[in-house]
């Protein structure tokens, strides 16, 4: 067999053990790791000896992946992003800054919903976690609301939505992912989800005053806050802010001159700054060690699939099969943008059945390069790219959008999580009502994504400043 | 999601050695969960001593990546324990009883396979830099204050040699529950749709915030 045939092999046995339901980072590992001895081996044409030679030279190959990978400083943002996250919820940030939206945005048509919405979009955006977010917000945000008579389909919704503006916003441990997957800036990725998320979050905002606006019976304003309330319920919300900003500053200085340092450092003092707060709110021992517990389980769940899929990745690299992919989505007669669209909305349908993570791990090795030649290679400039974009730019706005995709899976049937964790945080909400409540920040996403992929310069802008 | 995992434990032989693995399981993670916030402090005063103090710390980046395999492997065995390495569950969802603990064997013993191999190949990967006869038993050193390489490359062969107990443990697990068709397996992760795994992931952090 030529070793694009093994490497069809293997990835159809990868998708075979997937779907068995074997752990995703093991199940890539094993596949490169049997595609590499499969094609030490046919080069020497299966000889009977020669088989032990081939598993000891892959399984040698193979081994020196995990150290070496993980080994890098720029995956050290990765865990430091997720130690911010599980502080934050002992610094009292999640009704501090609910709070403080409140009292100074729930004056507009539908306020409390907008409110609810910066407020939740603030905390995703800073512990990372879409799901748990929305779960807290549930207790928080969803009683106000009803008591204000909003329906209580839509006050989940706004909960549930809300949850899915954590991976864009700095710091995301999923743009950090992909940056390193794609062996570009990470720098860059960080500062490149800043307007993309906050414009989410304006255009739930707009849809939110729209709909009261439009609709009767919706929740009335909250207004009557007078400034001295308003700046009181600044100061405990601030550190959301300052690990928010630290991040971008250590990226790039907008006033012009050197950055603060590099990204890991921001995130560092990001989690320090919560960690002061959440000592300062009375966090116990026992509380920081499940914190850290927590911690080094989601950053070695990441890690692991990290390492696994690079095993793979080494194999495909001798396959050949990215190049080959690459080659067929370059022939296609169809056009370019339709051809990215259609990726896109594979991803919207495979996010339905997996953690994000795990698919973009999974799938960014082939499509990624597939991507990169469809615009006219990584080293292309903007003049001479299908997109009107440099290789760099390509990659950081494939990348937004593609995390922008799997967000939006949270919200979409059948398995929206957040849905779900919402409707199981409220006993009186089936899963059904919160898909209902939930459907126009759907269709805002919808076109939110639409916008992102008409106008990358709403991606870009920031990025090219550095 | 990482969070949300039940394992059910009773008087049996299996479950109790599993208990006293998940010991040794924890403590691995909470060293990794240590080494996170041990590089937070680390960035904190490399910061502060290069603006503040004029004095940048010598090897900052030298300790960044002896600590990353410290957090990055460690706790893989934990994570395995409480089911929380990310997979498709949309097959394994549907299955009940024997159907159910067969794939589960299948695919617990496939991870072995995987990770038995790369003990040997990670082993090897650390042979190579770890040399009795040399300073500090070192063949080769990191670019800044040459820190010794061997100690960070060889805690991958021991993370995974611990799994490889981790799966044995649970391929024994699954061959009980097999055997008896038990409705209620002992000492591996049950399969948990997505209502309850929200359902649990709000409980978990809900717990929190009061």
């Amino acid at each position: 067999m030529e070793p694009i045939d093994i490497g069809l092999a293997v990835t159809g046995g990868l998708l075979v053990l997937v779907v068995l339901g074997m752990r995703v980072a093991f199940a890539a590992g094993l596949a490169g790791l049997v595609g590499l001895i499969w094609i030490f081996w046919s080069k020497k044409n299966y000889g009977g000896g020669d088989f032990l030679w081939a598993l000891t030279v892959a399984t040698k190959t193979a081994g020196q992946v995990p150290h070496s990978k993980v080994s890098s400083q720029a995956l050290s943002l990765i865990p430091t992003f997720i130690l911010i996250g599980y502080l934050a919820y002992y610094a009292g940030l999640t009704k501090a800054l609910f709070e403080a939206a409140k009292r100074w945005i729930a004056w507009v048509p539908g306020g409390l919903a907008v409110a609810t919405v910066f407020a939740t979009a603030g905390f995703a955006a800073v512990s990372g976690a879409s799901v748990a977010t929305s779960a807290v917000f549930a207790r928080i945000a969803i009683p106000e609301m009803l008591k204000i008579g909003y329906d209580k389909r839509f006050a989940a919704g706004v909960v549930a939505a809300g949850g899915t503006l954590a991976s864009l916003i700095p710091p995301s441990a999923i743009l950090v992912i992909y940056a390193i997957i794609v062996e570009q800036d990470v720098g860059k990725l960080l500062l490149a989800g800043f307007i993309p998320g906050a414009f989410s979050a304006l255009i739930y905002g707009l849809l939110i005053v729209t709909l009261a606006l439009s609709l009767k019976n919706f929740g009335p304003p909250v207004s009557g806050f007078t400034w001295r309330e308003r700046f009181a319920a600044l100061p405990p919300a601030l550190p959301i802010v300052f690990v928010v900003v630290t991040i971008i500053f250590f990226v790039y200085n907008p006033f012009g001159g050197d950055a603060w340092g590099t990204p890991t450092e921001g995130g560092a003092i990001g989690a320090f700054v919560v960690f002061l707060m959440a000592l300062w709110r009375g966090m116990r021992w026992s509380e920081f060690k499940d914190a850290l517990l927590e911690t080094a389980k989601l950053s070695v769940m990441i890690f692991t699939i990290i390492w696994g899929v690079l095993i793979y990745v080494r194999f495909l690299g001798f396959a050949d099969l990215p190049g080959a992919f690459a080659d067929w989505i370059t022939s296609l007669t169809m056009s370019p943008m339709l051809i990215l669209v259609c990726i896109l909305l594979a991803y919207a349908v495979l996010g339905m059945f997996m953690d994000a993570i795990g698919m973009l791990l999974l799938t960014l090795p082939v499509v990624y390069p597939a991507v990169m030649a469809l615009n006219g290679g990584e080293f292309v400039s903007a003049e001479e790219s299908t997109f009107g974009m440099s290789g760099p730019m390509c990659a950081i706005w494939f990348g937004i959008l593609v995390v922008k995709m799997a967000e939006f899976c949270l919200i979409t049937p059948p398995i929206g999580l957040n849905c779900f964790v919402v409707a199981g945080v409220r006993d009186d909400l089936s899963v059904q009502d919160v898909f209902k409540g939930v459907t126009p920040f759907f269709i805002a996403d919808a076109i939110t994504i639409a916008l992102l992929v008409a106008f990358p310069w709403i991606v870009l802008w920031l990025p090219s400043q550095v | 999601m990482a969070g949300a995992a039940q394992v059910l434990s009773d008087d049996s032989r299996v479950s109790k050695l599993d208990r006293a693995l998940l010991q040794l399981e924890t403590f691995f993670a909470l060293l990794s969960g240590l080494a996170v916030f041990a590089l937070m402090v680390l960035a904190v005063i490399s910061v502060a001593g290069r603006n503040f103090f004029n004095a940048p710390l010598p090897g900052y980046v030298d300790w960044i990546e002896q600590a990353m395999p410290l957090i990055a492997f460690l706790g893989i065995a934990y994570v395995q324990r409480n089911g929380g390495h990310i997979r498709m569950d949309i097959l394994v969802g549907a299955l009940k009883g024997r159907a159910l603990y067969l794939v589960e064997w299948i695919t617990t013993f496939a991870i072995l396979i995987l990770m038995a191999l790369l003990v040997w190949g990670t082993w090897a990967h650390f042979l190579r830099s770890f040399d009795f006869a040399a300073p500090m038993w070192s063949r080769d050193s990191s670019m800044d204050i040459a820190l010794p390489l061997w100690p960070a490359k060889l805690l991958a062969p021991v993370a995974f040699g611990v799994l490889c107990l981790r799966l044995v443990l649970q391929l024994w697990a699954y061959g009980v529950a097999f055997l008896r068709n038990d409705p209620q397996p002992v000492a591996v992760p049950l399969v948990v749709d997505a209502a309850t795994q929200a359902a649990m992931e709000a409980e978990h952090v809900s717990s929190r915030e009061d």
